[in-house]
């Protein structure tokens, strides 16, 4: 067999190698038919190929055999048509010219003649089914079942051979007539494209910094409502905290840490085009004033995704600059395959109950007309349980695809539907996909558009904290009255009214407690949020090593809130004749970028790929109106904003409105496959920093990679190692309209600015620079990985809104500045094991870990070292960032002991509980977080299942503070039982305390929301068993039409192997920044089970 | 056919980049529904517009007042009682101050009033000076209450952009205001004199319609009584400020027409929502004791009869409150809050502060009794009552004992043991403790001037505090004697409250008495 490499003309390539200006690609594209002014006077014949390259930008292949090398030519200079050149040329050489696609191929004068082959994998196994094609041509043909082929050709042609999961290789056609083609394996990675920031795919070996993928199936194999949660446990380095709005609520996403001060949600990039994933309300406060108000990443179909990247540090992100600072996770859309017509149908049902449900007692009812539980003994049921219904998802989706050579469609709808663990929450989703791509010119052009559509309605979505909670009367409710009753019996006649009003026990209606059944049916909300995002774009490969490409998108996100409080409603909540708040937020987000990509080979051992491209985005979120009858209804239960009392409620805001115009440039320089060197630079300008010193800023990156085992031979067993490092800087724009404070004015009262920049502060956007470095490494035929990465991040200039002294000349509630800086350093380890691959069975483990260090490492001193991210307001509880301790402390009250750890009373008639003032009782960051996954395939069978472990942190739990202090908690019970509580004890004075403490004492003093909530600290280390399915593959072969079929039982959350907190410390009940590991009254975590099916025709 | 393909692409591309160039960066900035200068200068806006938040934050007209004032001065001042156990039954009611709520007092007034009377100052002084009077006076009105609750304060400093905002102590605030109102007085005096007519009509939303007669007659009297105040600590400078305001042309209020109140037309007193449907407010022991005690007819005006306990029934502060269920059938708040009106300064207010002067042997234009018996004659005229003679003759009826249905261990015996009439044979202090003690009931509900004018003469005598929560800070037979420097300030301006600190005559704590609060009898 004598195929010789393709040589390319490398002496033209290197003249232009860096030099990526647009103009310059603008002149290396010729046609053939252009007109030379070339003469030889006795030239060699390579010598005339050298000029006419010069001259042309086309180049020259050629096999050397065919090549007599004395040949000399001869033509007198003239203006000739190229084509004629080459005609004049192979009439003095007896060699053929081909022109096709940039090149010349050089063949010598040859017939077609048959040509016989086979073609094998490395290990010389036959490929059957292989395609192979001449290029320029349109013959081709496949290998039979011995992978042997047949095909006429002329010696010089081109040959591709292509089989799917292989390196595609192209082989110059010489005089051998028997050829075998053996092909490289796909499999090692060596070739695998990963999607990278702005949608351009990168070889995955040259990669610079970690990028993690999960597949299409890991978001739909056992799904959750919020596609984000399926990816807690399974790529290291991102915690997911599930937020408190039940199905089709928020989750919070934190990548290597929390860096910024406010706002550390990853970017979400769809197809390239960054998503707007508009937050409108978070809760900040025990009392639960925000709510969930929802975002675009919880609208989102699963179905409609091919998979994930997740970029974790600054390298990886550093092409979206000022957008780039917490990270970037990529979702590709399901792409409809050309010659393939599929209709899918898929469908789950889950069934939810809520677990870890708080602990009652049974044994002490409520005095009458009291409030708290702290009367005489009794027998009671506990009616907690029985609160809660089994709730039921049920999700179908359709999908249907069909490509051609020239089109490709897909069609996707989903519809989810459903009813929460609470009476009256229900959810309802539609979804709507819609993808067209058209290809022309031979693949040349293509030009694509899509859109989606998504509809979500949620009844009563669960709220946290004390105010129109269900869960808090419920918990709290005085015992020895009977539930059922006041079920029944939520509300009653008022004869004096002529209307219904809430019934429940005497005095329990207060601000925080209410009947639970009046919440859920006199104080309902309805959560509609609507997000439609359209694209429309091309891509045209103007010649092999350059391509053109162009996004436009536009977005909108629509959120309309509604809430009716009947008169009746507790008198702080709503006025006597009824409260109604109706909202409707708008988002919306235009998107257009222009991106020119380059790859060349720069002579044998040198490959460039190149991008250069701008974009534009432009943002308008959260703008609307809020109606809200703070004052009250004019006439009872009328709920409309024309039966406003008054218009003090009445406000329109804008969220944010800005534009970030940027050009970027990346380029990755690879030598010898085995090392890579990638350099990054974007320079983003921003809106957002008018009136400072500069509306610009820049943001680099550097990495390099090598490639180990192909730079060294090593050991047989090590298949793949890979060394890697980066430095990279991305920022975090500052918030619109902050450099431009103007008043507001609402019910005619003019408003002070709420922020503005400090007297001599020049706002500036936040800064974070990361140092990484990782490495790689396959074992055993890649039967063993293991992926490392270690990182060290910086960010700076924090924007910091602090409130402004009230004495500040501008009227301003806040501040804002640049200020401070947060370190975070860690280390991420993945494992992977396929620990059993035999024809029937196969069983993949892998295992990722990941420790982040974040540290507060300057707040300025004129702030006193520390930013109250939540107030303690009334409460005994505060989440504070301090200097020189992690991100993020959880501050409350101790009991005051001595230092043998009595606690100490006071010598007064109670002999009251001395307290502490503000102490530090924790951080809720876990010191590290594990997640161990296990597929298994037998035959048919397939099982997977994960282990989802986080260790260390704290958590406070209010719920049990409250329960307590009303006395229904089981420890209130139990120290009932036990005469009161054992406590060791001494007087301020010094003499020691005897006997047991009163239990309604001590648990009035202690909990509540103003105790000494570091009785309620708990240890946040957990770990559960996240998911879990086992499924079947139905073989079909008999039945033609049907493609595959599968049927899958699913388990999602259930349960925990072992957990120390009374409620699940996954939850959080705020995705925002501040509310952080605290429970007040949150709904409990559900466990789900659930039955997937799936049939693809 | 590859050069039509570059063309349509390179055409689409510069036409996609055209079509994003464009649209320049926005260099503004700005939230589209907030309000430009040039906005605002339409119909002088830029000047007129400040004064609605001044007008509705010097006392707040909505429920913002609660921690404004409602869980300081009214009940510090024995005005009001709450029946509800706030933060575990420690708070302000028990000492224990709490920071989250009096901040809020001092962010009304810097937020709503100082800084929009700056903007006004900055767009009005010398060019439309009535506009700047008028805010010097409410600037006044707003900030002695300020520097009545926290000592030193940010005054004749305010608009400095400077990292440290110094503060003044509280006697160079008050010349400052002394200074403002005789700087407003002149402005608006010469307006009245040169017979201009009125530009602030539609825009003052008090009962004074832009009338600056009446505005000099309140600032004369707002005058008066910062010079009352101070006059334990300083009674020359005191009989001066005094003797001025009454012999000023225009004078002081002097009729019912004259009481200074805001009518904001959206919304009803704040009181109404608290005490009404909140039920977070109720009467005060003080006040059933000695309303009930003298069988004041202004009591029905004032407070609802108990829902539960017979006639009116009034919560004792500093208890320990088990369950707020407790005492919610207390007396409410009465028909006195269920309007629009807040006042600032009642008519009856001024006789009383000239009957203080006229005892002390100023020139008040009157003597002492007969401006007594003139103040309760105004504030029974005011409340729509009648038989103001027989009530200030009566000199048998005395405060009556108070009595907590729920638990006795609240019970006291009465503390003021003054009879109503006059009796000119009786001690000045006796004398002063009648004219404060009637100046307390006519002022209802401002407990904010009553727990100021309280402190400084210590009438009338408040059932001291049972519970208290201050950890030592504030002694509970003294009572509490202001509010320590809030936490905004203390981290955002921490270089100016350590100046304050230096100004203050002890520790920044509850416990510590204001340059005006001296200890020991008033004459």
């Amino acid at each position: 067999m004598k195929t010789k490499p393709i040589k390319k003309g490398n002496k033209f390539l290197c003249k232009g190698a860096f030099i990526f200006l647009l103009c310059f690609f603008m002149s290396s594209m010729v046609s053939a038919g252009q007109i030379l002014n070339l003469g030889f006077n006795d030239s060699k014949i390579l010598d005339v190929f050298v000029k006419i390259e010069r001259a042309t930008k086309l180049k020259f292949i050629y096999n050397n055999e065919d090549i007599d090398k004395s040949k000399r030519i001869n033509l007198a200079v003239q203006q000739r048509d190229m084509v004629d050149l080459l005609w004049e040329i192979t009439a003095q050489s007896n060699l053929n010219f081909k022109v096709v696609d940039g090149i010349i191929a050089v063949s010598a004068q040859h017939l077609a003649e048959e040509i016989t082959g086979k073609v094998t994998d490395s290990k010389g196994l036959p490929l059957p089914g292989a395609t192979l094609k001449i290029k320029g041509a349109n013959t081709a043909t496949t290998t039979d079942a011995n992978g042997n082929f047949k095909l006429k050709a002329e010696a010089g042609a081109v040959l591709m051979v292509s089989f799917t999961g292989y390196v595609t290789q192209e082989v110059l056609l010489g005089a051998e007539h028997s050829l075998v083609i053996v092909l490289k394996e796909n499999s090692n990675t060596l070739q695998e494209l990963t999607i990278t920031a702005l949608g351009i795919k990168k070889v995955r070996k040259s990669l610079t910094y970690a990028a993690a993928e999960l597949k299409g199936d890991e978001l739909t194999n056992v799904r959750d409502a919020n596609l984000v949660n399926t990816v807690a446990g399974k790529v290291s380095g991102v915690v997911i905290n599930k937020g408190a709005g039940g199905s089709g609520g928020t989750s919070k996403v934190v990548i290597r840490g929390n860096s910024s001060f406010s706002g550390n949600q990853p970017l979400y990039v769809i197809d390239g085009v960054p998503l707007y994933n508009a937050t409108t309300t978070q809760a900040n406060s025990v009392f639960g004033g925000g709510r969930d108000g929802g975002d675009a990443v919880s609208l989102l179909n699963p179905d409609d995704y091919d998979g994930m990247t997740i970029l974790k540090g600054a390298a990886a992100t550093a092409l979206y600059g000022s957008q780039g600072a917490n990270g970037v996770i990529l979702l590709s859309s399901k792409k409809a395959k050309a010659g393939q017509k599929s209709i899918s149908l898929s469908s789950s049902i889950n069934v939810e109950t809520a677990s870890s449900l708080p602990q009652f007692q049974t044994n002490y009812g409520a005095v009458k007309d009291a409030e708290k539980s702290w009367g005489a003994a009794a027998t009671l049921e506990n009616h907690v349980p029985g609160f809660f219904k089994t709730g039921i998802i049920q999700s179908s989706s359709a999908g249907f695809s069909s490509g051609s050579e020239v089109a490709l469609t897909s069609f996707n709808y989903a519809n989810t539907n459903g009813r929460g663990i609470i009476e009256g929450n229900k959810i309802n989703k539609h979804n709507f996909s819609l993808k067209e791509t058209i290809k022309l010119f031979k693949d040349k052009f293509q030009v694509f558009a899509g859109g989606t559509y998504n509809t979500q309605r949620i009844n009563n979505k669960p709220v946290n904290g004390f105010y129109f909670n269900p869960i808090l009367g419920t918990y709290l409710m005085p015992r020895g009255n009977d539930f059922q009753y006041y079920k029944d019996n939520f509300e009653v006649f008022d004869v004096s009214r002529n209307l219904m009003v809430q019934n429940w026990p005497k005095n329990a209606i207060t601000d925080k407690e209410q009947n639970p059944y009046w919440i859920i049916n006199r104080n309902q909300t309805k959560d509609n949020n609507t997000f439609f995002e359209g694209n429309l774009g091309f891509n045209f490969k103007v010649t092999e090593w350059f391509t053109l490409a162009s996004r436009y998108s536009y977005s909108d996100l629509t959120s309309i809130y509604e809430k009716k409080m009947y008169a009746g409603t507790a008198p702080t909540l709503a006025r006597a004749n009824g409260g109604y708040v109706l909202q409707n937020l708008k988002s919306i987000q235009n998107y257009v970028d222009v991106i020119a990509s380059f790859n060349k080979q720069l002579g044998k051992d040198l490959n460039l790929t190149a991008n250069l491209g701008a974009s534009q985005l432009g943002i308008t979120a959260n703008n609307g109106t809020t109606f809200n009858a703070g004052n009250g209804l004019q006439y009872a239960n009328w709920f409309t904003i024309g039966n406003f009392i008054d218009n003090a409620g009445n406000t329109q805001s804008t969220g944010v409105k800005k534009m970030l115009q940027s050009v970027f440039a990346s380029a990755t320089l690879g030598y010898k496959n085995f090392l890579y060197l990638d350099l990054t630079g974007r320079n983003d300008w921003s809106s957002t920093l008018a009136n400072t010193d500069k509306n610009w800023f820049f943001y680099p990156s550097v990495g390099l990679t090598t490639i180990v085992s192909e730079m060294f031979k090593l050991p047989e067993f090590i298949s793949y190692g890979k060394i890697r490092g980066s430095f990279a800087q991305v920022g975090k724009d500052i918030p619109a309209f902050v450099t431009s404070p103007t008043s507001t004015v609402v019910g005619g009262i003019i408003q002070n600015p709420n922020v503005g920049p400090r007297p001599g502060a020049v706002l500036k956007p936040e800064i974070k620079s990361e140092f990484e470095i990782g490495t790689e490494w396959r074992f055993v035929n890649d039967r063993l990985g293991i992926e490392a990465s270690y990182y060290n991040s910086v960010s700076k200039n924090q924007y910091v809104e602090v409130p402004a002294p009230s004495t500040n000349p501008f009227g301003y509630v806040n501040y804002g500045f640049n200020a401070g800086s947060i370190q975070n350093k860690g280390l991420e380890i993945d494992l992977n094991a396929k620990a059993v691959k035999t024809e029937k069975f196969e069983w993949n483990l892998g295992l990722v870990f990941a420790k982040n260090i974040s540290l507060v490492k300057e707040i300025p001193a004129d702030l006193g070292g520390r930013i109250n991210l939540t107030g303690s307001g009334p409460n005994s509880y505060r989440f504070a960032l301090i200097q020189g301790r992690p991100f993020g402390i959880i501050e409350g009250y101790n009991i005051k002991r001595d230092n043998v750890g009595n606690i100490i009373l006071n010598k007064d008639a109670n002999s009251s509980i001395q307290k502490t003032g503000w102490e530090e009782l924790g951080t809720p960051n876990p010191n590290f977080t594990l997640g161990f996954n296990n597929k298994i395939k037998y035959a048919q069978f397939y099982a997977s299942f994960l282990i989802d472990g986080r260790f260390g942190g704290k958590v406070m739990s209010m719920t049990e503070s409250m329960n307590d202090s009303y006395g229904v908690s089981k420890a209130s019970g139990d120290a009932r039982l036990a005469g009161g509580v054992n406590i060791k004890a001494i007087y301020s004075d010094g003499t020691p305390y005897t006997g047991l403490y009163p239990a309604e004492s001590y648990y009035t003093q202690t909990g509540d929301r103003t105790g000494t909530s570091g009785e309620y600290i708990y240890d946040a280390t957990n770990i559960s068993l996240r998911e879990f399915s086992l499924g079947y593959n139905f073989n079909l072969k008999s039945i033609p039409f049907i493609k595959s079929a599968s049927a899958s039982l699913v388990g999602r959350n259930l349960f925990f192997i072992h957990k120390k907190a009374p409620f699940d410390p996954n939850i959080a009940l705020s995705t925002g920044d501040g509310f952080q590991g605290i429970d007040v009254m949150g709904l409990p975590t559900t466990r789900s089970f659930g039955i997937n099916l799936n049939i693809t025709f | 056919m590859k050069n039509i393909l570059l063309k349509t692409a390179f055409f689409g591309a510069s036409f996609l980049m055209l079509a994003a160039c464009k649209k320049t960066l926005d260099p503004k900035n700005e939230n589209p529904y907030g309000a430009s200068s040039e906005l605002l200068s339409q119909d002088f806006n830029n000047i007129k517009s400040l004064f609605s938040p001044m007008f509705n934050n010097v006392i707040s007209t909505a429920t913002s007042y609660q921690t404004q004032q409602g869980l300081q001065g009214d009940v510090w001042a024995g005005y009001m009682g709450t029946p509800t156990d706030f933060r575990g039954g420690s708070n302000n009611t028990t000492y224990d101050l709490v920071d989250g709520w009096n901040n809020t007092c001092w962010n009304l007034a810097y937020t709503g009033v100082m800084a929009n009377a700056l903007k006004i100052e900055q767009r009005a002084k010398g060019k439309y000076d009535q506009f700047y009077a008028l805010s010097l006076i409410i600037k006044v009105e707003a900030m002695h209450r300020i520097a009545d609750s926290f000592g030193p304060v940010v005054y004749s400093k305010y608009g400095t952009t400077a990292a440290i905002i110094p503060y003044d102590s509280q006697e160079e605030a008050y010349n400052a205001m002394f200074a403002d109102l005789d700087n407003a007085i002149t402005i608006l005096t010469n307006k009245i004199n040169a017979k201009e007519a009125s530009t602030f009509v539609g825009t003052d939303i008090t009962a004074y319609a832009g009338n600056y007669t009446k505005w000099v007659m309140f600032a004369n009297s707002l005058r008066l009584r910062l010079a009352m105040r101070i006059v334990k600590v300083n009674p020359a400078l005191a009989k001066t400020q005094a003797e001025k305001s009454v012999a000023h042309p225009v004078g002081v209020l002097v009729a019912n027409a004259d009481v200074c109140k805001v009518i904001s037309p959206n919304v009803t007193n704040p009181l109404s929502t608290i005490s009404g449907s909140w039920d977070d407010i109720r009467m005060s022991a003080d006040m059933e004791s000695i309303l009930v005690g003298y069988a004041d007819p202004r009591v029905a005006g004032y407070f609802l009869k108990s829902s539960a306990y017979p006639d009116y029934k009034g919560i004792r502060t500093g208890i320990q409150i088990n369950a707020k269920s407790d005492r919610v059938s207390f007396s409410k708040i009465g028909a006195v809050i269920e309007n629009k009106e807040t006042v600032w300064m009642t008519t009856a207010e001024v006789y009383f502060l000239r009957a203080e002067g006229a005892l002390r042997g100023w020139n008040m234009n009157g003597t002492a009794k007969g401006l007594y018996e003139a103040g309760i004659a105004s504030s029974f005229e005011q409340r729509g009552v009648s038989g103001a003679a027989t009530y200030a003759a009566d000199n048998v009826k005395l405060p009556k004992a108070y009595v907590d249905p729920v638990s006795a261990v609240n019970n006291a015996a009465a503390l003021n043991n003054v009879t109503i009439a006059w009796d000119a044979a009786a001690s000045n202090e006796v004398n002063l403790q009648k004219i404060i003690t009637q100046k307390w009931i006519a002022a209802f509900p401002d407990g904010q001037e009553a727990w100021s004018e309280y402190r400084r003469t210590g009438y009338p005598k408040i059932f001291p505090v049972i519970k208290n929560t201050s950890g030592g800070k504030i002694d509970s037979a003294t009572g509490i004697r202001r509010i320590n420097f809030v936490e905004s300030e203390r981290s955002g301006n921490p270089g100016g409250v350590a100046t304050a600190l230096t100004k203050l005559s002890g520790p920044d704590n509850g416990g510590t008495r204001l340059w005006w609060d001296v200890a020991g009898p008033n004459f």
